[in-house]
């Protein structure tokens, strides 16, 4: 069997040609640690929005794979993502999650930090260290590179990684635009945090289930919270980027956005549509224009690979992991900044309902995926392949004139395929010079 | 001072009672806890729905680890970024939401237990009676899954026709990133 061949040099865990995934990428313990170095080490890591960072000295706390690292704007205003551990002890340096500060003061030995990471003050380092200690030598680790793309923060630990505009590449610059393109944005106070007991590949794929909706958030329909032609529409658009990228989800034709602007601009009669409120936002010339023919057309999820998840919410969701068996997920939620009041207490009401872990749909899916992590744990269950096969060889990438292309289908599997194949090559390349010659390029054709 | 500390006020309206009637107020208080906690114990949603008021506004905000200097942002306020936020509409959609079939978090049903403990009288404003309590809230589910949440309520309970009723309720988890798969219950 495919999935289960374990390749000598390079191992075999999905195969794209058949769907077919080996389920202990779920629950390896091995697998896990290599991702920490080849995932999450390498890629481009989302840190936080500029808005977070109002004022020199704001601080914000995250994560590169397990490494915990500070998010903070210097007395030049630039940005720094620094490593959470004293190089004297190891000891954390700051254990708010979010906040304002001078400088970072280790509180084991009192080693103090200014905001781009200098060492800048050693208890005793005349008396005890009789000044043979060179502070220039022993700030805190920092990221390798840090840039920002309209307003969203990523950091790499990998100094080869390519620039990030390369890295997010069209789909990846697309999904974040779908944001950007609305206005001068910035985060609203406070971040969904909660812990599942899942491995965090199997939250990422499921940004890319529209198959899942009916059944798993039945009961939000059923209710009639969201509607059921929203939730599974026939009409699915995907786009593939390279390095693991993708959009995927609804679509809305050109046919369908003149009815809603004729509708809702130009007040022609016609029936509210479960897309209307998300589409509204892709009636604008300017944003039509950015995110082109293609793009403003897509009413999908985009994921910046690994694990940022664009949700049509308005809202930012990491999956962080915390070991193969333990996901956290954090919700950031942006509005432009000068969205009137009704609008914003309505996206703060949409965020606070629809996802986080009280959140009507996201509720029912967490069991899910633990339960899944669960099925690749036991001895036998971990030996049978799972199938990723929906839809594959059916469809075709259609190429527009403007240089966007996407999949125009029905429900499919098409984005966890393309995670899975691109997560593969990112395990198996032992730098980013091996990624880069060795990575595969977006299907063109049939897929 | 931080909204979670609200009831550190001294209400004029409860100065004015005497020790009998701060008692009596307090047992009243206390039975209407337990009975609410019983229903929500016993999966009787319906009869806990209408113990709300339909103005009801039921909240749970954001916290956040900070320093000590910077503790009056532990919370978010009210009308911003919160795990709860509702109004009676609301918590009828989450209700109705268990009653309808697929709601899998609670399918198979959770088995709750709500212990609340050290109520306060800490205002007394016509109808409305600000009360205090601190909570545990344990759940566990299927055959091995726990959780539990501490933490500390502020409720304004309305006197409606002799009985109290619920009028708002704040929760303030002792827990920052929620240590649970979600929390589709209520506190």
């Amino acid at each position: 069997m495919a999935a289960t061949m374990i390749a000598t040099q390079r191992p075999q865990w999905f195969d794209p040609a058949t769907g077919v995934l080996d389920r202990r990428i779920f629950a390896d313990a091995e697998i896990y640690r290599q991702e920490l170095t080849h995932i999450f080490g390498r890629g481009w890591n989302f840190m936080c929005h500029e808005s977070q960072l109002p004022d020199s000295g704001s601080f914000f706390m995250n994560y590169i794979g397990e490494d915990q690292v500070i998010v903070v704007r210097d007395r030049s205003r630039k940005i720094n993502v620094l490593l959470n551990s004293c190089p004297h002890r190891g000891n954390t340096v700051c254990r708010a999650e979010q906040g304002r500060t001078n400088s970072f003061l280790c509180s084991y030995h009192g080693w103090n930090y200014d905001l781009d990471g200098r060492l800048v003050a050693i208890p005793g380092q005349e008396a005890f260290y009789r000044n043979d200690v060179d502070k220039s030598q022993w700030g805190l680790g920092t990221a390798a590179q840090v840039e920002s793309y309209r307003g969203f923060v990523f950091a790499t630990l990998d100094p080869t990684a390519p620039p990030l505009e390369d890295y997010l590449g069209w789909v990846g610059k697309l999904g974040l635009d779908m944001l950007a393109a609305q206005g001068d944005l910035e985060v609203l106070d406070g971040i969904h945090k909660n812990r599942l007991q899942c491995n965090w590949k199997l939250a990422v794929d499921n940004l890319y289930d529209w198959y899942h909706v009916k059944i798993s958030h039945g009961s939000a329909i059923r209710v009639g919270f969201v509607e059921e032609a929203g939730m599974a529409p026939l009409n699915q658009m995907v786009i593939l980027g390279e390095y693991g990228h993708g959009i995927g989800g609804p679509g809305v034709t050109e046919a369908e956005l003149a009815e809603l602007e004729a509708r809702v601009v130009h007040g022609a009669p016609g029936e509210p549509q479960w897309y209307d409120l998300f589409a509204k936002r892709r009636l604008d010339p300017r944003m039509r224009k950015e995110l082109g023919p293609v793009g403003s057309r897509s009413l999908g999820h985009p994921n910046i690979f690994p694990n940022l998840w664009v949700s049509l919410t308005n809202q930012l969701c990491l999956r962080l992991p915390r070991g193969p068996f333990e996901t956290e997920l954090w919700w950031f939620t942006l509005v432009p900044k000068d969205i009137p009041a009704e609008a914003r207490r309505e996206a703060i009401y949409m965020a606070n309902h629809v996802f986080g872990p009280a959140g009507l749909l996201e509720q029912d899916d967490g069991e899910n995926w633990s339960h899944s992590t669960r099925g690749a744990k036991g001895s036998h269950s971990r030996t049978l392949p799972l199938n990723y096969a929906m839809g594959r060889g059916h469809d075709r990438v259609q190429h527009d004139p403007s240089g966007q292309s996407c999949i125009e289908t029905v429900v499919n599997e098409h984005g966890q395929r393309w995670t899975y194949q691109s997560w593969q090559e990112w395990m198996q390349a032992d730098s980013w010079q091996e990624l880069i010659a060795n990575h595969s390029l977006p299907p063109a054709e049939v897929v | 001072m931080a909204a979670c500390n609200d009831s550190s006020r001294q209400d004029h309206g409860l100065q004015r009672l005497s020790l009998q009637e701060r008692m009596l107020l307090g047992f009243e208080v206390e039975q209407f806890l337990y009975h609410e906690a019983s229903l929500l114990d016993d999966r009787k949603l319906d009869e806990w729905l209408a113990l709300c008021t339909d103005d009801i506004y039921y909240w749970m905000p954001i916290r956040r680890t900070t320093t000590a200097k910077e503790i009056d942002n532990e919370f978010t306020k009210p009308g911003g970024m919160a795990y709860f936020d509702d109004d009676k509409k609301t918590l009828a959609l989450r209700v109705q939401r268990l009653q309808v079939g697929r709601a899998w978090a609670e399918d198979p049903p959770s088995r709750t237990r709500h212990v609340v403990t050290n109520v306060r009288v800490v205002g007394v404003d016509g109808n409305d009676v600000t009360v205090a309590s601190n909570f545990m809230l344990y759940r566990t589910r299927l055959n091995s899954e726990e959780d539990s949440w501490i933490g500390r309520r502020e409720d304004v309970l309305r006197r409606d026709n002799g009985a109290f009723k619920l009028a708002r309720r704040s929760i303030y988890l002792d827990q920052t990133v929620i240590l649970a798969q979600n929390m589709s219950n209520l506190f």
